[in-house]
């Protein structure tokens, strides 16, 4: 077996270690997410005596909830702590004996918790289109499915690196959770995962085309929901591309600034490891 | 009485040495903070670009439950949260044996030991929103009135208390490491909306088995609403049988409960 299946097959004994958890958390989860939203953007509608706002239909906006916790799940694979735990517990060193650098274990790991709730949208998805066939959650037709889970590969590699560069800080401060929690708000409101963009003033959405952030919850989902063209969605990769390769330089920085010096912070396996991602093949 | 007072003065004086080891821990938790809070008002600042009502309320309505939702959120994460976060990791290792030992209520100390001197300074940020929100208040409010919403919030706190601790103690039955803290903090969203919202049985669910609509929601009806006293009532039957609840998992789970040594 391949070294990464190893990695990969680990990673899910360790998601699937308390199943009944697992399983009453994540349909919890999503329930209460979408029964939530759902009621308040039902009561909003109604007060407004609308049944469109800002180009989403009250089902489309149904759909967009129940879309963005998992698709944030996608985004951000594996839980806060995944680089720094293993600096504050010392357990960084065994990548020394590893035949692997941290990256290529670390995206892995990564990869293993963004795939197995890309399984859980499907899920999701196919309950919804058995169950609810009536409703315009058909919208989301296969073909738009697989771009936007696509769309949410490359963007989870953009906001991996992120999360890489502010677990890195682990090197030098004693906790970084507070930095990645507020990594995860920004991402979450400026990227439409607590509002669709389109409510945010004119200005506001000119300047945040400027940040990855519409790309990285936004677009993926409107690409499922089928309200994305070609154009929006290759335009929206290609901008994510170039902020890899930003945060690649950063992450390179930080690396040579980097207060101790061990051999398994070989960055310059980074660009290799990045190919893993699926949606690099695609493109 | 004074003997719990005098120990939780103790615990301040700890959790404050504590803290200030810890630098910058302590000022990225601050700003994590007050990001939170931004991004909760801006939420509800975007959606009055909108309509004028949210839920009947006006912006300025609407800015008492935010800053009153908050209110509580921070009193909690100072009080409550850092020890509740640790509560799974002791009964799974066995660390509850201390704890049974000493001469206290190993609850009042498992619940309120750490005291989070960070998440303090933001308690202080918290009560400016709230005292803002209530200044800038158009129509007139008594003493009285504001006195009633600052108790019905603590009240809310202890709901909130309660529910986190009912998703945690089923850990002394699975041995999980989290218990469904993670479903808990998804469930924070039914605190943060309006309980106007909720209609049928979505309104059973969250004002009586699940009461994350008492928390903020309800105290701030009856303070911008003319005092209704079945949702008075309401609110202290519920507060009153979820501590009771709460009392019950936690004493069955103590039975459960096999020590480090067994």
């Amino acid at each position: 077996m391949k070294w990464w299946k190893h990695v990969a097959a680990l990673e899910l004994r360790k998601i699937l270690a308390y199943r009944s958890d697992f399983w009453v958390t994540f349909l919890g989860q999503i329930l209460i997410q979408i029964l939530v939203a759902r009621a308040f953007w039902q009561m909003i509608y109604d007060s407004q005596g609308v049944t469109t706002m800002k180009g989403y239909t009250l089902e489309m906006m149904n759909l967009n909830y129940l879309i963005i916790p998992i698709g944030t799940r996608i985004l951000t694979g594996e839980n806060i702590g995944f680089l720094a735990r293993e600096v504050y517990d010392g357990t960084f060193t065994r990548y020394l004996l590893y035949p692997l650098s941290v990256f290529q274990y670390k995206t892995i790991t990564y990869l293993t918790y963004s795939m197995f709730y890309v399984f859980q949208l499907i899920l999701i998805y196919c309950l919804f289109r058995t169950f609810i066939s009536s409703s315009p959650f058909m919208l989301a037709d296969v073909g738009n499915l697989i771009s936007g889970v696509l769309f949410f590969f490359v963007a989870a590699a953009v906001y991996g690196m992120m999360a890489i560069l502010i677990e890195m800080i682990s090197l030098w401060a004693d906790n970084i959770w507070s930095l990645a929690v507020m990594l995860r708000f920004f991402v979450s409101f400026f990227g439409g995962g607590f509002i669709p963009l389109t409510f945010l003033p004119a200005w506001a959405q000119e300047t945040l085309l400027w940040t990855p952030f519409p790309y990285l919850i936004s677009l993926p989902v409107r690409t499922i929901m089928g309200l994305s063209n070609f154009a929006e969605v290759s335009k929206g990769v290609l901008i994510l591309f170039i902020w890899i390769l930003f945060f690649w330089g950063v992450v390179k920085m930080m690396l040579k600034k980097g207060s101790i010096d061990i051999r398994v912070l070989e960055y310059e396996t980074l660009p290799k490891t990045l190919c893993l991602f699926p949606a690099f093949f695609v493109l | 009485m004074k003997r719990y007072l005098k120990l939780y003065v103790y615990f301040l004086r700890f959790s404050f040495s504590k803290a200030m080891e810890f630098r910058v821990d302590f000022t990225f938790k601050i700003v994590m903070d007050i990001l939170y809070y931004t991004v909760n008002i801006l939420f509800f600042k975007v959606l009055f670009l909108h309509t004028p009502l949210l839920a009947g309320w006006t912006e300025e309505q609407m800015m008492i439950f935010v800053s009153s939702y908050i209110l509580v959120d921070a009193i909690s994460m100072t009080v409550l949260s850092s020890n509740l976060w640790w509560l799974p990791f002791h009964i799974n290792r066995g660390d509850l044996d201390y704890h049974l030992i000493r001469p206290v209520s190993p609850l009042f100390f498992l619940s309120l030991r750490e005291f989070s001197a960070s998440s303090f300074m933001n308690l202080l940020i918290a009560i400016g929103i709230f005292a803002y929100s209530l200044l800038s208040y158009s129509q007139d409010i008594s003493a009285w009135n504001v006195l009633l919403l600052i108790l019905l919030l603590i009240n809310g706190t202890l709901i909130y208390y309660c529910c986190q601790m009912l998703m945690i103690l089923p850990v002394f039955w699975t041995q999980s490491t989290k218990g469904f803290m993670d479903l808990f903090y998804s469930m924070g969203i039914a605190m943060e909306r309006p309980d106007k919202i909720f209609k049928g049985w979505l309104r059973i669910v969250f004002t009586i088995f699940l009461p994350f609509a008492l928390i903020a929601s309800f105290p701030v009806r009856l303070f911008i609403e003319a005092f209704h006293w079945p949702t008075f009532f309401h609110l202290t039957a519920v507060s009153v049988s979820l501590w009771i609840i709460m009392l019950y998992f936690w004493r069955r789970g103590l039975r459960t409960y096999s020590s480090a040594s067994s």
